[in-house]
């Protein structure tokens, strides 16, 4: 563990009722990287994030964030201590205006001196939203929504941004502004937690990457050596051994 | 419609409104059908008894003290038996519910006494007023009175505070407002408290009409509660406003309807209609923005 | 499929017997050296416990809470009663009686079945569409449902004597009888569950579009449950009429009733027979105590309502058991024999490691 590794994931075990889903994850992210989780659909990369963040409650293992123990606590505690999910599929408040959305997003870091200026940054980088400001989120497309996501939780001024598949159920197009955008975050200094099915993209802008597998950690390293090591292919579409299924524990 | 119609129709249904609002308000954001809500009312009822016969407190502090008592017990019922249950099951909340509403009722028939108790009202309650040329009590101008002002009250609270923006979100999606680092316990505990204040307010014109109060005077008001929200719609307090004067309407115009001899049979009519109609339209008049999944 | 002993050394199918030995035995016991207050006490026990299982029938394996349950005790209590008694007294009883119901006679076992037949034909013109509604509008609307059954009950006096006593009904339900019928209903009880039904009905309650994804008609198969219980609700009903022989629906089929009932599920479990009985005896000896506290009380001079009391106490330990362990007493699954495995056993893998 280097000096400045901000979230530091041990052995985390976690379960969705008795069919367990992590088997003992160990994930580390440094300030200003980017780390990428990737895996296939049920591998386990939602569950990590949820467990991290307070949604889940894990069953072990710990989870470190700025040499403090986060585990057991509650979402909304460790939103305070700087950690913010972008949840998958995007979960805007549908009957909220973009603004009200923002607004929700900066609840626990509201200070009025600044707020303006907040906002202002995010029309900076996301300028469809001023557009539709007073709109309720349920009218924007998708590519907006998750935009607006992740807009509302930088609002917060989080250390940590955890986004979770980002890209699901975007076209090409959208898919490659909100990695664009991501890349930019990451260049800002904004350190980010990144959960894709999409490889390729995620490993164009990732400093490390980690591979999960059926809730285990099967790789971990930097882009490169995961492109000469692993065969991504087999992982996603199955190979030899690719035909585990969860566990189901009684 | 003879004016004295429309006067009793908007008092009553203004009444109702407030009745099922209470009730909305915490089902919005846990999902509960919160059978205690009636138990709130009681205590208020209560509250005005001991302190009107008891005590020479004046009539609208009695009525304030009571609106307090009804609110505060909400807020207490939520922790000490609705909080640790949260996280089980729906249905263990259900029952939990159900389980604190009787637990009241029968507290306080076994404290005070089963039978009804006479609850002192200030005479103006019943004093006659002319409004528009229809005469009609005052406390009848005084609940349609309330209510605009209460309505009003919560629509700005919820439209233009953080309190308020947080809630809807809650309402909206629970998981995902604790995300953004709103403490759930705080929102639930708010709709608590307003559902109890609500209910607090709501027992003062419901005792007022028969000027006394029996630990089963909850149980009115709350099935009142339950049809006009799941006529209106039960996943926005528009839909519970709107479901709270049609069925005001609906129970006034069956009452003039129905021949002598079928009134005793008022209720399940309302009932047997409303029953009807949800099965053709199970979302309500109002459509919220998160329907109620219709199973089959 | 499984072996009937499955590993673990545990008797399958044992779960009824555990219930049917003692019920059976303590019925001898009781008829031959208990007071007739016991006896009463006794019988009184096992029709509310087919009560008892007829709700968890569907409420365990649904999970929907059917407040309209003791609706449907009413209708088969009346229905029966109306059969079973005799003309004479039913004009004088209830002088606004529809005349072809006055004359209407039947031998008592017809007429408490045809008491379960009238509740089930009920539920099966009114519980298809209630089944079709879920969640909070399906709660309330049950709840809507059994207003309607109390307030027809109360007010047609010409078939019920409106909200007065209903008297005259000839008793019929002995010791033997009730036992009967509660080692019936247990059996019934405990085969539904593990039918395809019951299972299906279970799925469905688990994890409701995981259910329908393997075809399982979510609203068919609740609907034949409620059916069949509300036809056990019925007959229990009859049997109960004839147990106290007179009654009146103000007081006997509305909601402090089927509180007592859904008390005796959820403290000993909702999901199996076991927690029904266990839930059922428990509360059955609380309010017997309660009783006998009333009568120290009252004789020292001191009167107290014992009747809040009982209700105080039962709400209180739904409470509690609802925040400690909300599946019950029980829990989930079914008692077997033996009740503890033996140590040394292979069990199963459990827990993630």
């Amino acid at each position: 563990m280097s000096e400045n590794t901000m979230l530091s994931v041990r052995d985390l075990r976690a379960s969705y009722g008795a069919i367990a889903a992590l088997h003992g994850v160990s994930v580390e992210v440094a300030e200003g990287e980017l780390v990428a989780l990737l895996g296939a659909n049920g591998a386990g990369k939602s569950t990590t994030l949820k467990s991290i963040c307070g949604v889940l409650r894990p069953v072990n293992g710990t989870v470190t964030f700025m040499g403090e123990e986060i585990a057991n606590k509650t979402p909304e505690s460790i939103l305070r201590k700087g950690i913010s999910l972008v949840p998958e599929g995007r979960e805007i408040f549908t009957s909220l205006t973009v603004a009200e959305n923002l607004r929700l997003g900066a609840f626990a870091s509201y200070k009025k001196a600044r707020y303006e200026a907040d906002l202002e940054e995010m029309f900076g980088l996301f300028p469809i939203l001023k557009e539709r400001l007073h709109q309720p989120g349920g009218l924007l497309s998708g590519g907006e929504q998750q935009m607006l996501a992740i807009a509302r939780s930088l609002m917060s001024h989080p250390k940590l941004l955890m986004l979770d598949e980002p890209s699901l159920g975007l076209s090409p197009t959208m898919t490659d502004q909100i990695f664009e955008l991501i890349g930019d975050l990451h260049k800002r200094g904004t350190t980010i937690l990144l959960v894709e099915q999409n490889a390729e993209r995620a490993l164009e802008i990732a400093d490390r990457v980690y591979l999960l597998k059926t809730g285990n950690i099967e790789f971990a390293g930097t882009p490169q050596q995961m492109e000469s090591e692993v065969d991504i292919a087999a992982v996603y579409f199955g190979g030899e051994d690719a035909g585990e299924s969860c566990e189901v524990v009684s | 419609m003879t004016g004295e119609f429309f006067i009793n129709t908007l008092s009553l249904g203004s009444l109702y409104a407030l009745m099922a609002l209470g009730l909305v308000f915490v089902y919005g954001i846990l999902k509960l059908v919160n059978f205690a809500y009636g138990e709130y009312i009681m205590i208020a009822g209560y509250t005005m008894f001991v302190l009107g016969t008891y005590t020479g407190v004046p009539w609208y502090f009695t009525m304030l003290l009571a609106v307090v008592a009804a609110a505060f017990t909400s807020y207490m019922t939520e922790i000490v038996a609705f909080r640790p249950v949260r996280t089980k099951s729906m249905s263990a909340m259900l029952v939990t519910s159900f389980a604190v509403s009787m637990l009241l009722q029968n507290m306080v028939l076994l404290v005070v006494s089963p039978r009804a108790r006479a609850v002192p009202l200030p005479a103006l309650f019943n004093e006659s007023v002319v409004v528009f040329g229809v005469t009609t009590p005052l406390r009848n101008i005084l609940t349609i009175v309330t209510a605009v002002v209460l309505l009003v009250g919560l629509s700005l609270l919820m439209k233009y505070t953080v309190l308020g923006i947080a809630m809807r979100a809650a309402a909206d999606k629970f998981t995902t407002t604790r995300l953004m680092g709103v403490p759930a316990n705080l929102v639930i505990s708010v709709a608590f408290i307003i559902s109890g204040t609500l209910a607090g307010v709501v027992s003062i014109f419901w005792v007022s009409r028969s000027a006394s109060v029996d630990p089963l005077i909850g149980f009115a008001p709350l099935l009142i509660a339950f049809i006009a929200t799941v006529i209106g719609g039960m996943n926005s307090l528009t839909g519970a406003v709107v479901g709270g004067f049609v069925y005001g309407l609906l129970f006034n115009a069956l009452s003039i309807m129905l021949p002598a001899s079928m009134l005793n049979f008022r209720d399940a009519f309302m009932f047997v209609i409303v029953i009807l109609f949800l099965l053709f339209r199970p979302e309500g008049l109002i459509r919220g923005n998160y329907t109620e999944e219709r199973v089959g | 499929m499984a072996d009937r002993i499955s590993s673990g050394g545990v008797a399958r199918h044992s779960t009824p017997w555990l219930f049917i030995i003692p019920i059976a035995l303590g019925a001898v016991i009781v008829n031959a050296f208990a007071s007739p207050l016991v006896v009463g006490l006794y019988t009184y026990f096992c029709v509310t416990l087919m009560l008892v299982l007829g709700l968890q029938m569907f409420m365990g394996n649904s999970g929907i809470l059917n407040w309209s349950y003791v609706g449907f005790m009413g209708v088969g209590a009346f229905a029966s009663s109306i059969l079973s008694v005799a003309p004479a007294v039913k004009a004088m009883g209830v002088p606004n009686m529809y005349p072809f119901l006055v004359e209407l006679n039947a031998p008592i076992p017809v007429a408490i079945l045809v008491g379960g037949l009238v509740a089930a034909a009920i539920a099966i013109v009114i519980a298809w569409p209630l089944m079709r509604l879920s969640d909070a509008v399906g709660v309330i609307t049950l709840f809507a449902t059994l207003i309607v059954f109390h307030v027809i009950m109360t007010q047609w006096d010409n078939v019920t004597n409106g909200p007065r006593t209903f008297f005259g009904v000839p008793f019929f339900t002995t010791i033997w009888i009730g036992a009967g019928a509660a080692i019936v209903t247990i059996l019934v009880a405990y085969y539904f569950r593990e039918s395809s039904l019951g299972l299906r009905l279970r799925a469905s309650r688990d994890d409701r579009h995981a259910a329908m994804a393997v075809g399982v008609n979510m609203v068919a198969v609740r609907y034949f449950t409620f059916v069949l219980s509300s036809f056990i609700a019925g007959v229990a009903g009859g049997l109960w009429a004839h147990y106290i022989t007179s009654f009146s629906p103000s007081t006997s089929f509305y909601v402090t009733e089927i509180f007592v009932l859904l008390t005796m599920l959820v403290i000993g479990g909702e999901g199996s027979i076991s927690g029904a009985f266990v839930g059922t005896a428990i509360i059955t000896v609380l309010r017997e105590l309660l009783r006998q506290v009333e009568s120290l009380i009252n004789n020292s001079g001191v009167s107290l309502d014992v009747y809040g009391l009982t209700q105080v106490s039962m709400a209180i330990l739904m409470i509690v058991i609802l925040i400690w362990r909300p599946t019950g007493i029980i829990g989930g699954q079914e008692l077997r024999w033996p009740l503890f495995k033996k140590k040394g056993v292979a069990e199963p893998a459990s827990g993630a490691e």
